[in-house]
């Protein structure tokens, strides 16, 4: 029977309120809530002011490790206003249009969220509790509040069939324990039948159980008995489909295929949560200034974005080919034509005319040395030489090396000159997992940063995406002043990003055991290097 | 290259304040219709030289007949920008001219800044006289050592 502490819990899930549980994969943990906070005020909603954010049930008093879901709260009327709830016809599609489509009048809330590359499902919660049984006993009440009456209503057709499926993440249970936990919810008595494909309504019963840092379950087996659950949910699948990262159903596998990629080109997935946390929708002007191979550019341009790339590199802007170039990504995706130009960011501000703000987004992977070394126009010879006329047309200027603490001071700068009021630039930086965000990041007076997310790489190295919005109007006459204050901590801030892979190295021999593994790579390879003089041999 | 980004566009070369707007000579132009966004036409209208595109017109119209075939007609635009566009203030101004004229013009702002692009040719810097050419549709707008 329920106790005290499971009251407290069911009053604060309450079914006067449309609640909806998301569950996220396990993975880009920090990205998880600035995406779905961006994601949501695309559509002009935020956690705290249109919706609440309700505390997990729990089993133990603290969880030590992530728990991959989260439950909104909206009040009922608020929901009904904004959302089209009625929504069992609506399946998520898995095609292009779920990138940038954002319907303004009344949209599904699967559609809204669908938008988050880190969400797997969201359901319409109809009973939360720290155990099966409180679970149960919530659900039972569900008609007893004004929303979950509705709610309940809307279920109750003759003609929407309806399944259970039962998530129990990782442990197992036989089918007779799946029926029994199934009949437990018996008593909705909904009229319409069972049917196990493509049913009007799927229901879905997770049990939840806590997850170590890889989002692997931890034992449930204790003295030969099984753990209670952290947490039991029970509710309606939004959306259609139980798993929108599904086996070919994430859209980031159709952009795996595009035609042209390069060493640096970003992985499609970060592509996509960047581009969400820019906030880029349809007609958003947006801007790459180190484009390269426009990967992220494409995503842009995926999400209805007018898009501009510019690059100091023309080997990469023209591509390996006609058929395998920047411009044959667009193609491939039937987008329009991105416009690029190659161009010095360092000397932004002489290419371009700049008496108004353009930008809505500045996104960007910017060079740092590691696997694309960062060039400006200009020579480190002492003497210039000058470029006899008729070899004017096809020379290819020299450039130098451009250090990255000007890579991001001008970076700043330029975004701070060129984006909107309110309009964002979102960067990757990569950095060693004991950066410090609050003094090593650049600043700049006229941009405010809005996240700041790490994902883990190796052990020690991960790579940082940080937003930023601008708050305050551009002064050209201070640029000096911006461009001086952009490092906290000087410059060599910046260097702690550029010389990441001697930094590695230089830890690495520091740590126990380095000697002797290193020693060991190199018999390996002599041996290798042996095998192979030898096979060579044989085949003379 | 579209004539939008030609808006924005200037000549660095050292010494110059006069680099812009610079002169486009097309050899290769294209056309690829794309859907309009009232609102964000509307939005560049707030932004962009005026009189930089409207020269900039000009300047293609004549590649245009020959590349695009003699059915293919660029939009005119007007010496000057409706005032709605120009202030910046187009939502709260009283309406000054009638709604089709108003639609029209901004179909061919959109056709003029967005669907036809420039493949191959030259921009040519006004004030120095150097030329940047374009080729694969992308501006290269580098310096040579000695110009910086």
């Amino acid at each position: 029977m329920t106790n005290n502490t499971d009251m407290e819990h069911h009053s604060e899930i309450s079914h006067n309120r449309y609640n909806v549980l998301i569950e996220f994969a396990h993975i880009h943990l920090e990205f998880q809530r600035p995406e779905l906070e961006s994601v949501l005020s695309l559509h002009d909603i935020a956690i705290g002011r249109d919706c609440i954010e309700v505390p997990l049930p729990s089993s133990i008093p603290t969880v030590e490790n992530y728990r991959p879901f989260l439950i909104l709260s909206f009040d009922y009327h608020y929901a009904k206003e904004k959302f089209n709830l009625d929504d069992d016809g609506y399946v998520i599609q898995s095609d292009m249009s779920r990138f940038s489509k954002i319907d303004r009048t009344k949209p599904t809330i699967a559609s809204v969220l669908s938008r988050c590359t880190l969400i797997r499902s969201a359901i319409e919660l109809w009973g939360a509790g720290p155990s099966f049984d409180s679970c149960v006993e919530h659900a039972r009440q569900l008609s007893s509040g004004c929303a979950g009456r509705i709610t309940l209503e809307n279920c109750m057709k003759l003609s929407s069939s309806w399944k259970i499926t039962i998530h129990t993440l990782g442990t197992k249970f036989n089918r007779e324990e799946q029926n029994d936990m199934r009949m437990k919810f018996a008593f909705f008595n909904l009229p319409g039948k069972v049917q196990m494909v493509n049913p009007t309504n799927e229901f879905l019963l997770i049990r939840e159980v806590e997850l170590d840092p890889k989002g692997t379950p931890l034992s449930q087996e204790r003295d030969n008995f099984l753990s209670p659950p952290l947490a039991v949910y029970y509710g309606r699948v939004l959306g259609g489909i139980r798993d929108w990262r599904g086996n070919g159903r994430l859209d980031q596998f159709s952009l795996k295929k595009r035609s042209y990629l390069g060493p640096t080109s970003m992985d499609a997935e970060l592509s996509l949560i960047m581009t969400n946390l820019g906030l880029v929708r349809n007609g958003s002007f947006c801007f790459d200034p180190f484009v390269g191979t426009g990967s992220i550019l494409l995503t842009c341009g995926l999400r209805g974005g007018y898009c501009v790339g510019t690059d100091i590199d023309i080997r990469v802007l023209r591509g390996r080919s006609d058929e395998e170039n920047v411009l044959s990504n667009f193609k491939q995706f039937r987008l329009n034509r991105p416009d690029l130009i190659r161009s010095d960011n360092a000397l932004y501000h002489r290419h371009y005319r700049m008496n108004k703000p353009i930008y809505d987004v500045i996104v960007t992977d910017p060079p740092y040395g590691i696997r694309a070394g960062a060039r400006k126009s200009g020579t480190k010879e002492e003497k210039i030489r000058a470029i006899p006329e008729d070899r004017r047309h096809d020379h290819i200027a020299q450039t130098k090396v451009y250090p990255v603490s000007d890579v991001m001071g001008d970076l700043l700068d330029v975004s701070a000159r060129t984006l909107v009021m309110g309009g964002r630039l979102v960067y990757i930086i990569p950095s060693m997992r004991d950066f410090d965000v609050e003094k090593d990041l650049p600043n700049h007076e006229c941009l405010e940063i809005a996240h700041v997310c790490y994902q883990p790489l190796q052990t020690e190295l991960g790579r940082r995406v940080v937003v930023m919005k601008k708050v305050k109007e551009y002064d050209p006459s201070l640029r000096e002043s911006y461009l001086s204050s952009v490092w906290i901590n000087g410059p060599e801030s910046a260097e702690k990003c550029a010389n990441i892979r001697e930094r590695l190295l230089e830890a690495a021999k520091l740590k126990p055991g380095y000697e002797e593994k290193a020693a060991y790579r190199k018999k390996r390879r002599q041996i290798t290097r042996e095998e192979k003089k030898k096979q060579r041999a044989k085949h003379v | 290259m579209r004539l939008l980004t030609h808006n924005y566009l200037q000549s660095n070369v050292k010494g110059t304040e006069k680099g812009y707007p610079l002169t486009i000579e097309p050899t290769k132009i294209e056309y690829e219709e794309s859907p309009i966004d009232m609102e964000f036409v509307e939005n560049i209208l707030t932004k962009i030289d005026y009189s930089a595109l409207l020269s900039a017109r000009n300047q293609i119209e004549d590649r245009c007949h020959s590349d695009l075939g003699s059915d293919f007609i660029v939009p005119s635009l007007p010496e000057v920008m409706p005032k709605r566009y120009s202030d910046g203030n187009s939502k709260d101004d009283k309406i000054e001219e009638d709604e089709t004229n108003q639609e029209a013009f901004l179909k061919s702002i959109h056709t003029i800044l967005f669907d036809i692009h420039v493949l191959e040719g030259h921009l040519v810097c006004p004030d120095t006289g150097r030329r940047f050419n374009i080729k694969m549709g992308i501006p290269n707008m580098i310096l040579h050592e000695d110009e910086i």
